[in-house]
């Protein structure tokens, strides 16, 4: 794991409101209008999504920022591409919210409906993302494949299975 | 569907009575009316369960014709978790690169706008 050099990495929480819900928040030190940028224009989107050090990339990142338009992503790290995730855009208000529903290749059946909000203060941006899926099972789903930090696990003795037969 | 390893793995680990299934076996060998105690369930639609665990290779089962206990298999559950170790990174170094990145747009835009104004006002 590379060292990060950003500034507010402490900032990014990772919450679960509801049963359906995940909520990540993180603040940026730029103004919300780039921020909104970054997240809706290949080329930005290109240079940080997916990129966990040099060995990775984004070999595909289709853009298609318009209601009902397409999105798929696609990154590339040293073993080879990781399945795709991709989605439809529902709302676009530059600059402060997007919502767009999200799918990963290996589970087609659950998506989840991704709302980012950005707010700006003092020149900084706070982003929250809430990703609301069908169902607790699915939601609990994606927690245990590691998208929170840390996080609390009820088929959680996988790892635990996983280091002590290994 | 896609049909590598890890694909099969995590279909198969994507059903909740599957994963109770795996949970219980963590403590050792069942049987598969062992297995199907706690669920109300049929017995053949238990072992269909199983036979999709079997097929992702996340357990095996004994050759005894009678009996032929599950057991779990280590082997996929590790390829998943190591996958799981890299994909809980992700969001977190994600927002960093993108923080890190945004910090380069920012430098840029205050270095291009007094030069687009300018442009402008030609």
């Amino acid at each position: 794991m590379p060292v990060s050099s950003a500034a507010n990495s402490r900032t990014f929480k990772v919450t679960t409101p509801s049963d359906t819900d995940i909520v990540m928040t993180r603040v940026f030190d730029a103004p919300r209008h780039l921020v909104f940028e970054a997240l809706t224009k290949p080329e930005h989107v290109r240079r940080w999504w997916g990129i966990l050090d040099d060995k990775h990339s984004v070999p595909v990142c289709e853009i298609d920022l318009r209601v009902g338009g397409a999105w798929r992503f696609v990154g590339r790290g040293p073993d080879g591409d990781i399945p795709a995730f991709y989605g439809e855009y529902r709302e676009i208000t530059p600059p402060d919210r997007l919502v767009n529903t999200e799918f990963f290749e290996p589970f087609p059946d659950a998506g989840s409906l991704v709302t980012t909000v950005l707010t700006e203060e003092g020149g900084k941006t706070q982003l929250t993302v809430t990703a609301s899926y069908p169902s607790k099972e699915v939601r609990d789903m994606v927690l245990q494949t590691g998208m929170e930090h840390g996080a609390a696990i009820s088929y959680d003795r996988l790892e635990e299975v996983a280091a002590g037969l290994a | 569907m896609p049909s590598d390893p890890l694909s099969l793995t995590f279909a198969a680990l994507a059903d909740p009575t599957r994963r109770a299934i795996l949970g219980r076996l963590i403590a050792g060998e069942r049987s598969v009316t062992e297995l199907a105690e706690p669920f109300e369930m049929s017995l053949p639609a238990v072992s269909k369960h199983l036979r999709v665990l079997e097929r992702a290779g996340l357990i095996a089962r004994g050759r005894e014709a009678q009996w032929r206990p599950c057991r779990i298999e280590a082997a996929p559950l590790k390829e998943v978790a190591e996958w799981a170790e890299r994909y809980r990174h992700i969001w977190e170094t994600r927002f960093d690169r993108l923080d890190t990145y945004l910090q380069q747009m920012k430098t840029r835009s205050t270095k291009e706008k007094p030069h687009a104004r300018q442009q402008r006002r030609k």
